[in-house]
């Protein structure tokens, strides 16, 4: 392959050496027994590691952010579901306006959208942070659920929902016990999406934080810009880690390309 | 369970939209807090005149532009490959591909500061190998935020290439190649033309999220290369400047608008032809 389409080749080994490199470099980083970011390192150890589990601030922010991700996606799912249901089995009119509307968050560049919540409900209404970032993360994940519940239903065949009707199920009983159990990869792949995006996301979470309620994310930041030590390496080291189950488990269940790249393979 | 009784279902959605989206973007851009439409306005008319600014702005589209041309130039050729090879590797090489989608910005910028820090592997590899006598500035300078940017946004370029080029069916290269057709020849006259749409919603989508992003110019532009971004995030969160920060949020709204539209509208009249 490489020998037969030699631009083409190294092209996209450029694409990966650009993506990949900088990712190896953290992980070696991380072992080091030095004390900054020197590099190559003068030795060996995992002294980071056990800095970065004692670090307070950091240790605080991450159960912050699995909070806030967890709560949003539960949020978006409850709120996008309905939503998903009425554009793809009502009769509306305007669907694909409708459905323009539900997902033109994606569209708004995300500081504009947490400055607005900022101003608006943090300095107007006095609300606190954690219901505002909950509110803004919320948003932000809600065309996920929209959109991939949505695409779960479009492929479902709504003559099995018609036939548990004729045969007499209130509409209710039919939701719950037809169209919810067959909707459930399309469920968890989008409860997963929304999970990922609000746990790595920072405009938002940037412009929302509080003294007692940042995300893991934006305390790193902070971090970086005033101290040069390899805790953020380590740390980050430990994230990527996190991120290796939770592709894995993607994987193992209806298929980390469908679910984060939208390929079917 | 179908019919219009089900539209009462977009009412909370519809409520959280309004409420937590459209109304207070409204009201931001045209009535900040403590100050007048009319200043936002004006601040923004001296926006587009002040070099300063102008500087900033011409800054954010010419990076934007140049990670953009980056994206596809690596991300379609890396597309192409993975979707036409019968290898075991390419699912694994996809899979590569697609996982920085999910590890965070900050993590990923990180990476740069390790690689492209005083002391870090490049400067220390440049010294050693007598290219430069003493550690060059790499961190805060434009090819910095590019690099930073590109690592980004290219799993992005090549999930959109990807997807169009799968729906593209392999057998068309092959009759072009039966009929004579060389390697390259068939690249731009068959496969090119067939996955464009791919190649306009890939660029939309680097175009939009590198004249929006903020890690990546914080962390490696720093207060050196400003850029519309952390130009915002200053404005709102250390000098608090209602007036300017609502001017830079409505020219970063109106530039990713605008993109959108020529993006569907390029692929609308790729559709027609």
């Amino acid at each position: 392959m490489r020998s037969r389409r030699p631009v083409v080749a190294s092209l996209a080994v450029l694409g990966y050496v650009v993506m990949i490199v900088p990712l190896v470099f953290i992980v070696i980083t991380a072992f080091t027994s030095g004390s900054t970011l020197r590099f190559p390192p003068e030795g060996w150890s995992l002294r980071w590691f056990s800095e970065a589990l004692a670090y307070k601030p950091f240790m605080t922010s991450l159960v912050s952010s699995l909070q806030l991700a967890v709560l949003s996606a539960v949020f978006a799912l409850l709120l996008g579901v309905p939503v998903a249901l009425a554009i793809h089995r009502g009769r509306l009119p305007g669907r694909s306006l409708l459905e323009g509307l539900f997902l033109s968050p994606l569209i708004v560049p995300e500081l504009v959208v947490g400055l607005a919540l900022y101003q608006q409900f943090m300095i107007g209404l006095n609300l606190d942070n954690l219901s505002t970032l909950l509110i803004g993360h919320t948003v932000l994940m809600f065309p996920y659920a929209v959109r991939v519940t949505g695409a779960s239903l479009a492929l479902m065949d709504p003559a099995v929902e018609d036939a548990a009707r004729g045969l007499g199920a209130s509409p209710l009983r039919t939701f719950f016990t037809v169209t919810l159990p067959l909707l459930r990869p399309g469920l968890f792949s989008a409860g997963l999406l929304s999970f990922i995006t609000s746990f790595n996301n920072v405009p938002l979470s940037l412009l929302l934080q509080s003294r007692d309620f940042r995300t893991l994310p934006v305390t790193m930041l902070d971090y970086v810009q005033q101290n040069y030590t390899p805790i953020v390496a380590s740390t980050s080291v430990l994230i990527l880690a996190g991120t290796v189950v939770i592709a894995i488990i993607a994987e193992r269940t209806v298929g980390f390309a469908k679910i984060f790249g939208g390929i079917n393979t | 369970m179908r019919g219009r009784r089900l539209a009462w279902l977009l009412v909370p959605g519809l409520v959280l939209l309004l409420a937590g989206f459209l109304i207070p973007s409204v009201i931001m851009i045209f009535a900040p807090p403590e100050t007048a439409a009319a200043e936002v306005f004006a601040r923004l008319g001296q926006m587009l005149t002040d070099p300063y600014d102008l500087a900033i702005i011409g800054r954010t589209l010419g990076l934007g532009l140049i990670v953009t041309i980056a994206c596809v130039v690596l991300g379609f050729p890396t597309a192409y490959l993975l979707a036409r090879s019968n290898s075991r590797w390419s699912g694994v090489l996809l899979a590569i591909a697609i996982f920085p989608l999910l590890l965070s910005s900050v993590v990923r910028t990180f990476g740069w500061l390790v690689v492209l820090g005083s002391q870090g592997a490049l400067a220390q590899a440049l010294v050693a190998l007598g290219v430069v006598s003493e550690a060059p500035q790499l961190l805060y300078t434009p090819l910095a935020i590019v690099l930073g940017l590109l690592q980004l946004f290219l799993p992005l370029a090549i999930v959109a290439c990807y997807s169009a080029l799968a729906q593209v069916d392999a057998s068309l290269d092959d009759a072009a190649r039966g009929l004579g057709a060389g390697r390259a020849r068939t690249f731009w006259t068959i496969v090119v033309p067939l996955s464009w749409p791919g190649v306009v919603v890939a660029a939309t989508l680097v175009f939009a999220g590198s004249v929006t992003a903020y890690t990546t110019p914080y962390l490696l532009g720093g207060s050196r290369q400003r850029m519309l971004s952390t130009q915002l995030y200053t404005y709102s969160s250390t000098t608090i400047d209602w007036a300017a920060a609502s001017s830079i949020a409505m020219v970063m709204t109106v530039l990713v608008f605008a993109v959108s539209a020529i993006s569907s509208l390029i692929g609308r009249k790729a559709r027609v032809e």
